[in-house]
């Protein structure tokens, strides 16, 4: 039933915008793997063309060594939830559930099964068109679990669910992954995964940053000191000079690897204003955002 | 492949469109045969009371909904690319051409639903109505022929909508342009210049239908085998043509 995913050199190029470039990971079975990144990062294009939905501009994406166009019964071997698009709005719940189990000549009662599993079965006879954006990605997380799959990739399953609803897909996830199942799934919102994954893909602007365990990315984190400042650019250069790296969390947010007490005094000598001054224990969202430049101004 | 055809016409009682599109068929039947019977024997109509073809022209209005099949073929369509729907469906079969063959079956299948009530409509409707206008009814081997027509026409107009879907994606585009095409370019051409219409899917079905001079001022239709086998032609080649060109596209 195990089943590692393996990307050799994925590249996208759509036009003169390169999407992914040079993507190599490997998706371990029994994990959780977190695929980070900012938007636009590339991450639902490294997904489609995981599933063959977009063709690479080269490199490959195998199940086992298959690619996905390549598997007998694709919704036996993967489920699949891309963002939350994919319904008619006229179709009930439970029809749409039913015209893909047709199509994948499976049993007749795993539409209700899978309703029931994610918390849909009051709403089995409700149109699509009536669903919130939450509704919707546990319809589609049903559709996802339709084929008992051993593989799960899901792109951003998290988006439009209550914070109630994040928690129950963390430990639904949790109880996938730890069933053997390869759980491959996507966000841009660091706590959505920091809590449930083993494993984590970053990617930034179509290049993987780091690939590891969740508990190598978090050492990386340290502690140090976060600084608001108007003049952070300065700031940064000071710091750059005194051999203090700083990165930036967010236009007017600095986190550098030293005590409060320097980057005060060197703040003060010259002649820099700080808004804001603390100690941090550092953590995941830290690293995040600092690997990926999202707080650059 | 019978799964995935079951499926495609799941897709299809799932939803209230064909519903609708099969009773906006029959009223056009109705009023096409209405019309027939109507005009029959009217200063300067194109049919005689006591024509034997009579009732074979009525019938032909059977196939008013063609262009209801069409437009149904259309969403059918541009639907899975609209809602994106698509995306599950080559999830579940990520070999598309296979998906577009349902598709085409399921929809001809529609088709020929919507041909055997229509034709049963309008028979029953022109056998009734015919007589009380002192119309001839007149059953012979041409309304046969006629109602085989019939039933060929809208099992191709279907799979020539998903073609024409296929190939144009936008959905208002398709529907629009082939609307006008249909109900503007095809009759001019085939009534003003029927050397050029009688080429076109429009002259081919009237060709099958026999319509005649009903439908042409000057000039002849294609022989009804020759109407039947360029209207399979545009099918089968707009399909390939679909296939070649749209299904490898990336779904982003
Ligand atoms: N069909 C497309 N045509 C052109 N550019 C695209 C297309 N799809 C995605 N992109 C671009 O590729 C990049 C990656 O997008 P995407 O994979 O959706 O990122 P993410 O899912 O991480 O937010 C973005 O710059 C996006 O604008
Ligand atoms: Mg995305």
């Amino acid at each position: 039933m195990a089943t590692t995913l393996l990307l050799e050199g994925l590249t996208k190029r759509f036009g003169s915008v390169v999407a992914v470039e040079d993507l190599t990971a490997t998706v371990h079975p029994g994990r959780v793997t977190g695929f980070l990144g900012p938007n636009g990062a590339g991450k639902t294009t490294t997904l489609r063309m995981l599933l063959g939905l977009v063709r690479p501009t080269s490199g490959t994406a195998t199940f086992n060594g298959k690619a996905y166009d390549e598997l007998v019964a694709p919704v036996r071997e993967v489920g699949t939830l891309l963002e939350a698009t994919g319904f008619h709005p006229g179709r009930t719940a439970r029809d749409h559930l039913r015209v893909l189990t047709t199509a994948a000549g499976l049993a007749a009662s795993r539409p209700d099964e899978v309703l029931d599993q994610v918390g849909l079965s009051g709403d089995a006879q409700r149109k699509v068109g009536g669903f919130s954006l939450g509704m919707r990605q546990r319809l589609g997380l049903a559709a996802a679990l339709l084929g008992d799959p051993p593989v799960l990739v899901l792109d951003e399953p998290a988006n439009g669910l209550d914070p109630q609803g994040i928690r129950w897909l963390r430990s639904f996830l949790r109880e996938l992954a730890d069933q053997g199942r390869t759980v491959l799934v996507s966000s841009h919102v660091l706590p959505e995964v920091e809590q449930t994954a083993d494993d984590v893909l970053v990617l930034a602007a179509g290049r993987l940053l780091r690939s590891g365990t969740l508990a190598e990315l978090q050492s990386e984190g340290g502690g140090g000191t976060t600084v608001r400042t108007p003049d952070g650019e300065r700031l940064v250069e000071l710091l750059t000079e005194a051999g203090l790296p700083g990165r930036w969390l967010g236009p007017h947010e600095i986190l550098v690897q030293a005590s409060p007490a320097a980057v005060g005094e060197l703040a003060a000598a010259n002649g820099v204003v700080l808004h804001r001054l603390a100690e941090t224990a550092g953590g995941l969202e830290d690293v995040f955002l600092a690997l990926t430049g999202q707080g650059r101004p | 492949m019978t799964a995935l055809v079951r499926a495609e016409l799941l897709k299809l009682r799932t939803v209230k469109l064909p519903l609708w599109l099969l009773l906006t068929t029959l009223a056009l039947v109705v009023l096409g045969v209405l019309a027939t019977v109507l005009t029959a024997g009217l200063e300067g109509a194109p049919l005689q009371r006591d024509d034997p073809a009579l009732l074979a022209r009525s019938v032909a209005s059977a196939s008013s909904g063609s262009v209801v099949i069409l437009v149904l073929g259309i969403l059918a369509l541009t639907q899975e690319f609209r809602f994106g729907t698509a995306t599950p469906s080559f999830l579940v079969t990520p070999r598309r051409s296979r998906v577009l063959v349902a598709k085409l079956i399921a929809i001809a299948v529609t088709g020929l639903g919507f041909a055997l009530v229509s034709a049963a409509l309008a028979v029953g409707l022109s056998a009734v109505l015919l007589p009380l206008r002192d119309g001839v009814v007149t059953w012979d081997r041409t309304v046969l022929q006629v109602l085989l027509g019939v039933v060929l026409v809208m099992v191709l107009y279907g799979p020539i909508g998903i073609a024409v879907g296929a190939l144009v994606r936008n959905q208002i585009a398709a529907v629009v342009g082939s609307l006008a095409w249909i109900f503007i370019v095809e009759q001019l051409l085939v009534a003003l210049l029927p050397q050029v219409g009688r080429w076109t899917p429009g002259g081919a079905s009237s060709a099958v239908l026999q319509l005649g001079d009903l439908a042409t001022t000057r000039g002849d239709l294609l022989p009804v085998w020759g109407g039947a086998l360029l209207l399979v032609a545009y099918a089968v080649v707009l399909s390939l043509l679909a296939a070649r060109l749209t299904l490898r596209r990336d779904l982003t």
